[in-house]
């Protein structure tokens, strides 16, 4: 069932290219199916079921096809097929071709999240970028090919540098192939081990992303098509977080350690200093991108303070939001779709003519602000409880951010919709009904039982944080 | 033996065919003869064969070599799309030329005898002089004038370290031992003649020229066949001299140097065969770089038939446009709108070239620096690696000027002959050997050692 849920979506996104024609059918039924094919694989899981599977991909260089669901990789994975689903539900009016990549890309997501071997999670990491790019270049906007250019060279330099490590670590630590249990019993200490962790750092730096490795995403968002299909899919592109859960930190716990004060500052200045950026942004695109990056900081703070909470904390909230940053970039395609702009300002007052449209945002913008009872706070709370234990100065600063999310996130709200009324809107259609009450249900039921989530993420936790000696 | 023989055959008889029958009847015998020198080397793959009293040794690290280059001749052909019918020349020599240049680089690679190599460097090179010169105006005659001078300055030089190397062993025998600076002097002037044939930084200089004048089909042909051939002479002579001392430094300064020198030059062109032509610079870098590992053959062999089927696609896509005044990249605007099947195949040799995974380019860049890094030099992989982000930098702009800009000229592209069949088998290759990497690794882990 594994590889049914990986290379479905492939499936129909190949289709979907190949018949642009019936290309939103086409769309809906492989995201749908997915996203079913994902709850029985998550329940399934629940029930000790990880559906691995390992096969020789080149025998000879010690390469396998190796996947399996763990704990994290389930939580990412029902986290990708509802923001695919959702994405492609809202995005009605997107070229065909854009539904056929961004099944792609699902496919591609799904295996970066499914595969224990480093080589193939490398593969999917990168192929991943190809319908990334074709999306961007295709049917972006007038500076597309400048933030292509950028997205590309800042994603490339980081993999391209992890290779080196890739190959360091296997020939370094002995181990006889890729596969990641053979990587974590032969573990490369020493300088070189600082070197390849360096290596890694920087690539799922780019992919966090942190500071000062974020400067591709603001670009990246706006210049995406307005509709808001590839910000979504770019934002569960961003999978630095869990690269650096799997991959990085059980492989170099020594350097990691070692590199553990730094990171923490980076996270919490990445945390403040996006915050505080995004305040000062007037396109909704940009004040999103802005906002995601200060979770993502949030996210790292938790992370590397090397505790089980911090690091249970960092997953949930990835997961979290890349449900409702998604669902955030899909709302400002519908408000393109109204205003033709995506400046906040030549619109306001809208909670007059549209009420529903109002609670929707709402509700969102609550979700990233981390209302509790939403599906952001139990998360950023989590990632608050570990980050303190590792350093109190840090976690103050970067928490900060919370504010400063309050301020931006909601003062754009209450422009669009609270000042005086301005020129009046439809308020919701039948797609934005389909897919609002879909994420609705989604981040409540999140934020309401996150216990769910949490049962699942526990013991791989709790697993690093042993394997970093509990951060302290 | 047979693959010997059934190359000779058919430049043999692609040459008299033409005389009495029309050219595509050439074209036609010439592919059923690679076609069957291919069946001939699959049947007897993995086993060693030698004979001439020594002087040919088809061995497994041979078949690689000739398989590489038989495909890299077949893309020629295929995807010529009647390029000299189209502008009205004779076109049958074409594909005699191309048969005698693949004999050639068949001898090149299935011998350790020095004498014998420079036979099939001569037989491989003096058809590509006059291929060069094909279109029959300035700049292909201006291509073949380069080629030719610098070719013959590189053949004296090489035969010169021949004379050397026997003075020093006794023999023309690849892997006798040697010592002393003119043994020495004997490896620097051998490598140094090889590396103009693979067109290593800085005995380079001809290939962007010879590459933008050449006809578009000659330099697909070029940048594959030709490629292969010299790579194989090469690891042979550095298998059989050892890299010690200063041939290391050498080759390592050989290859870094090629690396960024090909890829930051191949940034600033504005004309896309040219462009190419330095990535190809660049791609003899990489595949260098497998020569510092423990066991190159495999990884060399996987890489060149990875660039061979990458390269041969981008230039096949090239063939259909060139009006032989090169193509500007502006002319590629729109390239999907007016041809899918161009589109495609330009973007997906430009993601392979690239090194994008799942793509076959990928898994060739993968098992050169495997090969590399199992040598121990870390150094050089992450400085290659940094090129390589270079030039991915390039084959974007490449591919956005294809594709993310607005069409200069709206007419469809209507592919001719055999050239959709080329185009179509070459791109399901770069995708399937991409996914399905130990598939085409296979065939090279038989050719795991060099015979001296």
């Amino acid at each position: 069932m594994i590889h049914v849920l990986i290379f479905l979506p492939l499936v129909f996104g190949l289709a979907a290219l190949v018949l642009p024609r019936q290309a939103r059918t086409l769309g809906l039924v492989g995201a749908g199916a997915a996203l079913v094919l994902g709850l029985v694989s998550f329940g399934a899981y629940l029930e000790g079921s990880s559906g691995a599977y390992q096969v020789p991909l080149l025998a000879e260089a010690g390469v396998y096809y190796a996947v399996a669901w763990d704990g994290v990789g389930a939580v990412l994975m029902l986290a990708v097929v509802v923001t695919t689903f959702l994405a492609l539900l809202a995005a009605h009016d997107v070229p065909p071709a854009m539904v056929g990549l961004a099944l792609l890309m699902e496919s591609g997501l799904l295996g970066i999240l499914a595969a224990r071997d480093l080589v193939l999670f490398y593969v999917f990491f990168e192929a991943t970028l190809i319908p990334s790019l074709l999306m961007l270049g295709l049917f972006g906007g007038v500076g597309r090919v400048r933030a292509l250019v950028k997205f590309a060279i800042f994603t490339l330099v980081g993999s391209l540098l992890m290779l080196a490590g890739i190959l360091a670590v296997r020939y370094l630590g002995g181990a006889p192939s890729f596969l990641l249990d053979d990587l974590v019993a032969h573990p490369l200490a020493g300088a070189a081990g600082m070197w390849a962790f360096a290596a890694f750092l920087i690539a799922f730096m780019v992919k966090t992303p942190l500071f000062p490795l974020h400067v591709w995403l603001p670009d990246f968002h706006a210049e995406n098509h307005p509709s808001g299909l590839a910000d979504a899919m770019g934002t569960l592109y961003k999978v630095g977080l869990f690269g650096l859960f799997r991959w990085a930190l059980p492989l170099f716990p020594e350097a990691f350690l070692a590199f553990q004060p730094w990171l923490l500052a980076l996270a919490a200045l990445t945390a403040l200093g996006a915050a505080w950026t995004a305040y000062a942004q007037t396109d909704w695109k940009r004040l999103l991108a802005y906002g995601a990056l200060s979770h993502m900081g949030v996210g790292a703070l938790g992370l590397f303070s090397g505790t089980p909470e911090g690091a249970l904390g960092a997953i949930f909230l990835l997961a979290a939001s890349a449900v409702y940053t998604g669902a955030l970039f899909l709302f400002a395609g519908s408000l393109h779709r109204r205003f033709g702009t995506l400046d906040l300002r030549p619109t306001s007052g809208l909670a007059k003519s549209a009420p529903a449209l109002a609670a929707l945002g709402l509700i969102l913008v609550l979700a990233m602000v981390g209302l509790p009872g939403l599906s952001g706070f139990p998360g950023e709370f989590m990632n608050l409880l570990g980050a303190w234990q590792a350093s109190p100065v840090w976690t103050f600063v970067g928490f900060l951010a919370v504010i400063a999310a309050a301020a931006y996130a909601l003062g754009a709200y209450q422009q669009i919709f609270h000042n005086a009324p301005d020129k009046p809107a439809d308020d919701l259609d039948a797609f934005e009904w389909q897919w609002g009450a879909l994420a609705t249900l989604a981040i409540v039921f999140m934020g309401v039982y996150p216990k769910l989530f949490t049962t699942a993420l526990q013991p791989a936790a709790e697993a690093l944080a042993a394997l970093l000696g509990g951060g302290r | 033996m047979t693959t010997l023989w059934i190359l000779f055959l058919t430049a043999l008889a692609a040459t008299f065919v033409g005389f009495f029958a029309p050219a595509r009847t050439a074209k036609v015998f010439t592919l059923l003869g690679l076609v069957a020198a291919l069946v001939s080397l699959a049947l007897g793959w993995g086993e060693p064969l030698s004979a001439y009293g020594g002087l040919y040794v088809l061995d497994p690290f041979a078949q690689g070599f000739t398989l590489v280059m038989i495909v890299g001749g077949l893309l020629a052909l295929l995807a010529d799309c009647d390029y000299f019918q189209r502008k009205g020349w004779p076109p049958f020599e074409y594909y005699a030329l191309v048969a005698f240049a693949v004999l050639g680089g068949h001898v090149m690679a299935s011998t350790a005898h020095l004498g014998v190599i420079v036979v099939g460097l001569e037989l491989l090179s003096i058809p590509l002089y006059a291929l060069a010169a094909s279109r029959r105006d300035e700049a292909s005659y201006e291509a073949s004038l380069k080629y030719f001078l610098l070719g013959a300055v590189a053949a004296a030089v090489f035969l010169y370290g021949i004379a050397l190397y026997f003075g020093a062993t006794g023999g023309f025998v690849l892997g006798a031992a040697g010592s002393g600076p003119i043994y020495a002097a004997a490896v620097m002037l051998l490598l140094a003649g090889l590396a103009f044939k693979t067109a290593l930084v800085p005995f380079h200089w001809w290939t962007p020229d010879v590459y933008q004048g050449s006809p578009a089909p000659v330099t697909l042909f070029m940048a594959t066949a030709v490629k292969a051939a010299a790579f194989a002479a090469f690891a042979r002579v550095l298998a059989a001299v050892g890299l010690e001392g200063p041939v290391f430094y050498a080759l390592a300064a050989l290859v870094l140097l090629t690396v960024f020198w090909g890829n930051l030059t191949a940034m600033v062109q504005g004309e896309a065969k040219r462009m190419l032509a330095y990535s190809s610079v660049a791609h003899a870098g990489y595949i260098a770089i497998a020569l510092f590992g423990p066991d190159p053959a495999p990884a060399m062999g996987y890489y060149l038939l990875a660039y061979a089927l990458s390269t041969g696609l981008a230039f096949a896509v090239l063939t259909q446009l060139d009006d032989g005044r090169g193509v500007r990249l502006g002319e590629l605007a729109g390239l999907w709108g007016r041809s899918p099947l161009l589109g495609l195949g330009w973007t997906v040799a430009l993601f392979s070239l690239a090194g994008l995974p799942p793509l076959v380019g990928f898994w060739g860049k993968y098992l050169v620096f495997l090969e590399a890094a199992r040598g121990g030099q870390y150094l050089l992989v992450a400085l290659a690696l940094f090129a390589a982000v270079i030039a991915a930098y390039y084959y974007l702009k490449l591919l956005g000027a294809a594709l993310f800009a607005k069409a200069e000229k709206a007419e469809k592209i209507v592919l001719s002959g055999s050239t959709p069949v080329g185009i179509a088998l070459a791109t399901l290759l770069v995708v399937l050997l991409g996914v399905l990497p130990g598939l085409g690794f296979g065939l090279f882990t038989a050719a795991n050692a060099i015979v001296r």
